[in-house]
């Protein structure tokens, strides 16, 4: 990690370029500055220039980031509530010469887009998510999500969530994700370190980030975490290890790559009818003839 | 009228569709001009349907209500089409039990309606066939009632199921069968006008020519949910997908189609989607999307009769509202209206090029009547460039995130793709400063919402006038409409024309931002104006009666799923004029 420190410090001005706007939004100790702090790290130790970026948000508080990466060299797109994913994909296969990085919370991902998620998945498009989990609707002032613990009394559920909350990272991984890690957002070091693994995927690359959420969500606070959570020593071997490490949410949370496919065939290198193209779509639009295609209809 | 009318009826899957194609082909080789649509239900097997064919030797591009000669391959057949035959005109089919259904010699015989039983089944059985090949025991009866060569026929036969060589033998005698059927003698033949020469056409439908503008125009990626009228799109597309290399896509719902094809125009592919109305329903969050953060985007809305799943295989002009009203908030974009092939595949050029150059979402309407009908048009001759409104070169070294939105006078601003400057800029939903960060500042809110409205007027200086087709003024019956309203009214002209009545049309393909000075000064000209809309509220028709204070004589208005049938226009210019 002290290599990381100094090729941060060797990299200031372009660590600098992802440095953004200080307008604060966020809650005191909320989770997602250190988030926003990893990804602008993992970014800028794996090499990537701010125009070679595109960051794509959903709604909700992580999407509030939006206004707070990079100040002139940054590309960002701030889209609507459950929508991140597909948005994300469209520019990911037509420029795959950009990284393209979404984010997204609990409520947008879990509920009013999960279909959106399976297919993402299923589809393997070239893309890193990352899924704010802080267990609540914060922007809303603190309404259940589908990840909001059972019994827990919430805005507009005052008798407590009557539902088991679900396990996003075992979802992802039964849904054959080719990668999936979980994170907690007060490890900055590992969150970069478990990014840059993710910016290094090839296909799909889901990262689950614990988030705390100091206002809404008094269940799971720091301390909480600290005495539960710990990165896993090597990351599961088949899916049905990585499986049975995802599953524990309660006693004994599993931090890290929880599983990768690094063979995976992504979205792109699976379409037939572009096997042996090598330019990236953006770069094809002009004029195409059609006068053989025409013929047909003389 | 100058036409001759067929129409082939039967259950789905009996190969109204391989016959329709076949017979249309050849008449379109031998010189003919020929237009052709199927009816039928929302059902892939069973179920009744039709494929009418109209031809003749002046362009046809419109269906008459009444036909000349039915080809029933099934009861339903025989007694639903009864009614649509001219008198004097001819039935064919192949259904044993006629002679028990009640009242059909009666009703026959008052029509001056020729039946004519053709025992088609043991016929193609007797030659090896199936069923279905019921179908070319009857066509070969159909075309010798024509009076038409069996050589053509013959050869397109072969064509078409080339690929099949045991069934085509067996194709191919069952319409030597029924052209030497001694049944003929019940009718005359007709002696058709055979073509002289020639002309230099494409049979297609719209949906083909929204795949070959778009083709053409440099889409590269594409993605759509399947819904009908507009699925053909998808499949054309991906069926060229190894000659064009284009990415296509069938994705998991039209939020995401809307979504994916966003994102890919934010980057700078040319894309675009295609949906009906209850897949738009789902896309207008994403419209709304497109219109704040200033990204081109574009959608095919095939129109068919709602609301809800409505007459899912039918045609409509219902959506008009919806197109220019749909999502939440106030934001410029773009309607417009194909009306044929040609139509789709310029105008899905030009809604490419509208959307990038002033960055906002674009509606093409279309309806199932022009998405599926096989039309006959001239060959594609428009070349319409390529027009991205994008800073390159140079340019691009000197930019500002603030350039991306700035607060113009004709409200479009720089644009350029991610990735292409070292200069960013934020494509932000939420409302926005000049360089795309957020603002909640009342005073910074209105000078961008009104830089953003201010594309509205560029834009509509910037489409061109609605068309007037027939007598330029003194019209005694005028019509303004858009969509597949042109087509009908233009073989109306020249039908109303031979019987000395003087008919105009304004065609709107342009209906929003709408140009209502082409409407005032066409009202000024003519004095008995109506609308022709597919629609039962008469949507156009209420937006320029509420732009101009003028009033519409007369409102032809249909939303039973059926087209304009020439008949039927020439039966209301009758009464109103």
């Amino acid at each position: 990690m002290i290599e990381d420190y100094k090729k941060l410090a060797e990299l200031k001005k372009e660590y600098l370029a992802y440095e953004g706007s200080e307008v604060i939004t966020w809650c005191s100790g909320c989770g997602n500055y250190g988030i926003q702090k990893a990804i602008e790290r993992a970014v800028v130790l794996e090499g990537y220039k701010p125009k070679d970026v595109l960051f794509c948000y959903d709604i909700g508080c992580h999407g509030n980031g939006s206004d707070k990466m990079g100040k002139t060299e940054v590309y960002t797109l701030h889209g609507l509530h459950g929508r991140v994913l597909p948005v994300a994909a469209g520019a990911a296969v037509s420029n795959p010469n950009v990284k393209v990085i979404a984010a997204g919370g609990d409520g947008g991902t879990m509920s009013e887009g999960i279909n959106h998620l399976v297919h993402t998945i299923r589809n393997d498009y070239p893309m890193i998510f990352i899924l704010h989990n802080n267990e609540n609707y914060g922007l809303t002032t603190g309404q259940a999500s589908s990840t909001t613990r059972r019994g827990l009394a919430m805005n507009g559920s005052p008798d407590g969530v009557m539902m088991e909350p679900l396990n996003c990272s075992e979802f992802a991984l039964n849904l054959g994700a080719s990668f999936v890690a979980r994170v907690y957002s007060g490890d900055v070091k590992h969150m970069t370190k478990v990014l840059r693994a993710a910016l290094n995927h090839k296909g799909f690359a889901f990262v689950e980030v614990m988030q705390v959420c100091p206002t809404y969500n008094k269940a799971t606070p720091v301390e909480w975490y600290e005495e539960r959570s710990a990165p896993l020593k090597s990351t599961p071997k088949t899916r049905s290890d990585a499986l049975k490490a995802a599953r524990d949410m309660e006693k004994n949370m599993k931090l890290g790559v929880l599983y990768q496919d690094k063979k995976t065939v992504n979205f792109l290198d699976r379409l037939v009818n572009r096997k042996d193209v090598k330019s990236v779509p953006v770069d094809e639009v002009k004029r195409f003839n059609i006068s053989e295609l025409i013929k047909r209809f003389m | 009228m100058n036409r001759t009318t067929l129409k082939i009826a039967g259950e789905s899957g009996m190969g109204l569709l391989s016959v329709g194609r076949i017979v249309a082909k050849v008449l379109k080789h031998m010189g003919f001009y020929v237009y052709s649509d199927r009816e039928y239900p929302s059902l892939i097997k069973g179920g009744h349907s039709n494929l009418q064919i109209d031809f003749g030797l002046k362009p046809i591009r419109s269906l008459s209500r009444e036909v000349d000669l039915v080809i029933a391959l099934d009861r339903a057949g025989l007694v639903e089409y009864l009614e649509v035959i001219k008198k004097g005109g001819i039935l064919v089919h192949g259904y044993e039990r006629a002679h028990l259904i009640k009242g059909l010699k009666e009703k026959a015989k008052s029509r001056n309606v020729t039946l004519v039983y053709l025992p088609a089944h043991s016929m193609a059985r007797k030659l090896g066939g199936t069923d279905v090949m019921v179908n070319m025991v009857l066509l070969g009866m159909m075309w010798k009632i024509l009076g038409l060569e069996l050589g053509p026929l013959e050869a397109a036969i072969k064509k078409q199921f080339a690929s099949k060589p045991v069934l085509l033998k067996i194709d191919l005698k069952c319409v030597r069968a029924g052209y030497e059927a001694s049944e003929i003698k019940a009718v005359k033949p007709y002696k058709l006008k055979l073509p002289v020469k020639k002309p230099k056409t494409l049979l297609l439908d719209g949906n083909m020519g929204i795949a070959l503008g778009a083709i053409e125009a440099g889409v590269r990626t594409y993605f759509q949910y399947p819904m009908s009228p507009s699925s053909s799109i998808l499949m054309y597309l991906a069926n060229f997908s190894h000659d064009t290399r284009m990415l296509v896509r069938q994705v998991e719902d039209e939020i995401t189609a809307a979504e994916m094809s966003l994102g890919a125009m934010f980057v700078g592919s040319r894309s675009f989607t295609a949906t009906s109305g209850g897949g738009y329903d789902l896309m207008t969050e994403t419209v709304s999307l497109a219109g704040m953060t200033e990204t081109p985007w574009v959608c095919v809305l095939c129109q068919r009769p709602g609301p809800a799943t409505g007459l899912p295989t039918w045609t409509a002009q219902g959506d008009l509202n919806m197109a220019i009203h749909s999502s939440h908030g106030e934001f410029p974009r773009l309607v417009l209206a194909a009306s044929d092939p040609s139509s789709c595949y310029e105008l899905i050029q030009h809604a490419l090029n509208y959307a990038e150059e002033f960055q906002i979402p674009v509606i093409l309407l279309s309806e199932k009547n022009i998405c599926e009908a096989q039309a006959m048009v001239e060959p594609f001759k428009a070349k319409i460039p390529i027009k991205r409104g994008l800073v390159t070169g140079k340019a691009l070294e000197d930019l500002k995130p603030a350039d991306r939105f700035k607060i113009t006078k004709d409200g479009v601003s720089l644009r350029w793709l991610p990735g292409s400057s070292s200069t960013g800029y934020f494509g932000n939903g939420d409302e926005h400063k000049e360089d795309g960060t957020l603002t909640e500042r009342g005073e910074e809110v209105v000078p961008m919402f009104d830089k953003r409205m201010r594309k509205l007027e560029t834009l509509k200086k910037a489409l061109p006038d609605p068309k007037i087709y027939g007598v330029k003024s003194d019209a005694d019956i005028s019509f303004i409409g858009w969509g597949s309203s042109k087509p009908v009214m233009l073989d109306t002209i020249e039908e109303m024309r031979a019987q000395g009545k003087k008919v105009n049309y304004l065609h709107y393909e342009y209906l929003w931002p709408l140009k209502e000075k082409a409407a005032e000064q066409f009202f000024k000209t003519n004095k008995n104006v109506h609308i022709l809309e597919g629609n039962y509220q008469g949507q156009l028709a209420n937006l320029i009666e509420s732009a101009t204070g003028l009033k519409f004589k007369g409102k032809y208005l249909k939303y039973n799923g059926r087209g304009f049938f020439l008949e039927d226009m020439m039966d209301y210019i009758n009464k109103h004029s």
